[in-house]
């Protein structure tokens, strides 16, 4: 056992190593753009030099001359190939409603708008670049206070959201004895998976293969189908491993249909590697908030009063938002509360859910408001949280299944030294360093959506479990399997198991961290089943023993779950692509979230305002833990993403031109291993057998919400500057 | 100006070679090296550019014959010539260390290299660590054994840069390690458990 093990501890299941873990260090494992196909043609994507205008003309004479040029797609070719491209928020599938090559109308910086197929990549990068096109552009606006956006209420373009409300806020905001009334920024942000967005597509007769890094087999078959005006039958998608996706591949881009398009018009395989700078607006990304928070509270610091409003960047056309006042109005006992989220419509690229959607950017607001009022009132800020926590979220009075954010903090602050902190700011300095330490809770949703899976137990001990659930790093894999395993009492070493392709049972998209809680209820009701057939009831029989004794060669089982409160029809939907999450703030009885205590220590030069995180500690508490080693690992990734989140990671915006000016890998700041230094990851177990029969909380999301307020609380504690835009970088502080 | 450099053979004259460089820049290289051969005789025929190259890259061990354009990269070459998926692209440009090989024992960035360059060179990739008994290298195991990734995506990278880091002596302390890693961006994160693999390995190695 090691750190990067812990053993399990409570209800937790085995640390065993991953299940595609060899693979993963040898090489073997195939990720989309790795896949073997006969012949291939390259394409390369022509993207737009304009943010709004129209294409006036297209010289593709030199490109066509370009040895090697098999074919070149425009709107002049193209226009009427792709059938429909509906948003899944609007019951598609899609992440953007944009159709490129439809018409010469330019919506976005960066839109498609050609497509060269060459024998090789290198002449249809060249072709790509001896393409010649004429704009006419108009001025586009490009975000928040640019001239020309359009400003709406949520709650008047959808009719579903609901502006969470309670009790009379303006009234107990006006009496309140302490207040913080204070507005946040949060970045444009990428997703910037290291495997870029790329596809192959392979026609035999009518029938499609797509092989694509994608977190939603279902939806992308269904998609695409309905894109090219095809039956869902013909399409088979595979996607054994997905290079990070963090959101970025759970809806479908424009890209696929057309190197599908492509591959039927060269009459072989065409495969598409994006370039990185691509990425930025072939997909979708986190869209930049404004938000304002107001707090008011009694003079011992019972919150009286709460008021989260956000806006937030969308694309001309679809109604995207991420809304997540839905959360940050029920983290705390308070009995006034208003909200209300607005979107702001520009001349960008459609944006999209990145890991942790709502809470990332809102929680934000909500952390860094209260670390705001417990400096307002003196007092500390895990004790102003304990005197506002509750078990019953304020809008509708529900109760949480479970809610054990005390113990992380309690946890948390014991390891990280809470007890030690001075709380003036700029009061800890070690040489020339100022010291700051922070923390903030962090929150993230418990959802579930319906599975199906297959599971086959053979009389030489093999168990395989088959569904089109995803492997994004999340370790389903592994998780899955041992779910499996347990349950039948069979080794881990022992059972197989395959992910990533349409043909198996369907599973719902891997985003909203439902994947571990979603298919392993559904595997163990397999398992069960299996089981039941053979008459081992007791969890401690045989299986293996009585598949022999009744002579049988092997059992299988397929089993489909819904969790509770789904609509009828839902396993019906899943397979037509649509997942239909339930949980969280949506079930009408209880309130599901899991929760967490987040601590950073901040060291900022005096001199030059260097900021660095020698220290890094999460507490959490997210029901049942399945593998505490892949746990840590994804917990530990997300804190990371938080501490990048507040300090690195920002997309640049030329306003002028609503073009992204940081592009890539260099000038997109991430962290490097040179930046994080000691990390703690605690899980705190705990029992919730309401959310779902297994217990799982789901945990992909929950590390990096709340950091990026941890980090800045940090900064004031160190500096006493207050920084409420993010990121917080050296020139910030010097300012 | 680039059919002039291409199809007729020509004097190399600074309007013709500043043409066919600038034309297809990624061959630069290629023409540079001829354009520093010595002169002998009245004119020398310019390269034809687009004629594919015929290299023999040894990977792993093996020999490739290969017949590349120009500017196909190692990277390139070897995803889709040789068929070693193993190494990957995150960026094409030298900024996210995915694509990490070793030519000649030491640490090279595959997008950032031309086949033609490395042709009579030994590349190691990923798939060459590994005994053919199947006996993992030491540092594929303890990339296992700390669980020191997630996707998967940039480990072949990783483990490729964390073998060179110990040999060229930069793994000795903790922040050398986090330093002379800092080349392989892992936005999965699991950089702490990259840092335990790099150590263990080296414990290994010295052990
Ligand atoms: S692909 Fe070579 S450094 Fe990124
Ligand atoms: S493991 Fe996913 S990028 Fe490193």
């Amino acid at each position: 056992m090691s750190v990067e093990a812990p053993a399990a501890t409570g209800n937790m299941g085995e640390p065993h190593p991953r299940f595609d873990a060899r693979l993963k260090v040898t090489g073997g494992a195939r990720y989309a753009s790795d896949m073997p196909v006969d012949n291939p043609a390259y394409a390369y994507l022509v993207t737009s030099a304009i943010a709004r205008g129209r294409i006036v003309s297209i010289n593709l004479g030199e490109a066509q001359n370009v040895p090697g040029v098999l074919h070149i797609m425009t709107h002049e070719n193209t226009s009427k190939d792709v059938k429909d491209s509906k948003l899944f928020s609007d019951g598609g599938f899609s992440g953007t409603s944009i159709i490129p090559l439809q018409s010469d109308k330019v919506w976005h910086d960066g839109q498609i708008v050609a497509v060269v197929v060459a024998e090789t990549y290198e002449a249809a990068r060249e072709a790509g670049y001896r393409v010649k096109i004429e704009y006419e552009a108009e001025q586009p606006s490009a975000t928040f206070e640019s001239n020309g956006v359009q400003v709406q209420a949520a709650a008047d373009v959808k009719k579903t959201h609901e502006d969470p409300k309670v009790g009379d806020f303006d009234g107990a905001f006006a009496s309140a004895e302490v207040k913080v009334d204070a507005t946040y920024f949060t970045p444009t942000q990428h997703h910037n998976p290291i495997e870029l967005f790329t596809t192959t597509c392979a026609w035999a007769g009518d029938k499609l293969t797509v092989y694509e890094p994608s977190q939603t087999m279902y939806g992308m078959k269904n998609g695409i189908a309905s894109q090219l005006g095809i039956e869902p039958e013909q399409v088979r998608v595979v996607s054994n491993f997905v290079g990070g996706a963090f959101g970025s591949k759970g809806s479908l881009t424009p890209r696929t249909a057309l190197t599908a398009i492509a591959a039927r018009r060269v009459g072989r395989p065409v495969k598409l590697v994006a370039t990185r700078q691509q990425g930025f607006t072939i997909a979708t990304y986190r869209a930049e908030t404004k938000q304002r928070v107001r707090l008011g509270a009694s003079r011992d610091g019972k919150l009286t009063a709460l008021s989260h409003e956000g806006w937030e960047v969308t694309s001309r056309p679809d109604n995207y938002m991420v809304a997540g006042t839905d959360a940050t109005t029920r983290m705390y006992d308070v009995a006034n509360v208003q909200s209300k989220v607005s979107i702001v419509h520009a001349d960008r690229n459609t944006p999209g859910f990145m890991r942790s959607p709502p809470e990332l950017p809102y929680m934000f607001g909500l952390e860094s408001a209260i670390d705001e009022l417990a400096y307002a009132l003196d007092i500390d800020p895990i004790e102003l949280r304990r005197k506002n926590d509750t078990m019953k979220e304020p809008i509708k009075g529900l109760p949480y299944t479970s809610r054990s954010v005390m113990q992380c903090f309690d946890e948390g602050a014991k390891s990280f030294g809470w007890s030690k902190r001075e709380p003036k700011p700029g009061s800890m300095r070690d040489g020339d360093w100022l010291v700051g330490l922070g923390c903030a809770m962090s929150c993230y949703p418990t959802q579930m959506a319906p599975s199906s899976a297959r599971v086959r137990l053979s009389q030489n001990g093999e168990l395989r479990v088959e569904t089109a659930s995803h492997e994004i790093g999340n370790g389903a894999y592994t998780v899955i399997g041992q779910i499996a395993a347990e349950r039948l009492g069979v080794p881990y070493e022992k059972v197989s198991v395959v992910l990533g392709d349409s043909d198996y049972p369907a599973a719902p998209v891997s985003g909203g961290s439902i994947t571990t809680a979603s298919v392993c209820n559904c595997v163990a009701e397999a398992c069960d089943a299996i089981r039941a057939e053979l008459g081992i009831n007791d969890p401690k029989g045989d299986v293996l023993a009585a598949l022999k004794s009744r002579g049988r060669g092997a059992i299988e089982r397929y089993a489909e779950w819904t969790p509770k409160g789904v609509p009828d029809g839902a396993l019906a939907k899943l397979y037509s692509g649509q997942a239909m999450p339930t949980g969280g703030t949506k079930d009408k009885e209880r309130i599901m979230f899991a929760f967490g205590a987040e601590f950073i220590e901040v060291r900022v030069h005096q001199r030059t305002r260097e900021i660095r995180v020698p220290r890094i500690v999460g507490a959490f508490a997210a029901g049942r833990i399945v593998n505490p080693r892949t746990a840590r690992s994804q917990l530990m990734g997300g804190l990371i993403w938080g501490v990048s989140s507040a300090l690195h990671e920002a997309t640049e915006i030329d306003k002028r031109a609503a073009r992204y000016v940081n592009k890539d890998l260099a000038e997109y700041l991430v962290p490097v291993n040179a930046d994080i230094d000691q990390l703690e990851v605690f899980m705190i177990p705990e029992e919730d057998h309401e959310v779902n029969p297994l217990g799982i909380k789901g945990i992909g999301e929950l590390g990096n919400v709340g950091t990026n307020a941890a980090v800045a609380n940090a900064v004031y504690h160190a500096t006493g500057k207050r920084i409420r835009d993010l990121p917080i970088r050296l020139e910030t502080l010097l300012a | 100006m680039l059919d002039d450099a291409d199809d007729k053979p020509c004097a190399l004259s600074r309007r013709g070679f500043l043409g066919g460089a600038s034309a297809a820049g990624a061959a630069l290289p290629l023409v540079a090296e001829a354009a520093t051969k010595p002169r002998t005789g009245r004119s020398v025929a310019a390269p034809d550019a687009r004629a594919p190259a015929q290299v023999t890259l040894r990977v792993n061990g093996t020999d490739h014959p290969l017949s590349l354009d120009t500017r196909t990269t190692l990277l390139d070459a070897l995803r889709e010539k040789v068929g070693l998926t193993g190494s990957k692209k995150g960026c094409d440009h030298g900024q996210c260390g995915a694509c990490t090989v070793h030519v000649d024992g030491k640490r090279v960035l595959s997008c950032l290299t031309l086949a033609v360059m490395v042709a009579d060179k030994p590349v190691t990739t990923i798939e060459g660590l590994a005994r053919p008994d199947g006996r993992l290298h030491p540092m594929q195991q303890a990339f296992i054994d700390r669980d020191a990734f997630q996707c998967g995506y940039c480990t072949p990278g990783q483990i490729m840069s964390a073998i060179a880091c110990i040999n060229e002596g930069h793994a000795k302390t903790h922040s050398d390690i986090r330093e002379y890693m800092s080349g392989n961006l892992c936005r999965c994160a699991a950089y702490p458990n990259i840092v335990a693999a790099v150590k263990q390995a080296r414990d290994v190695k010295e052990g």
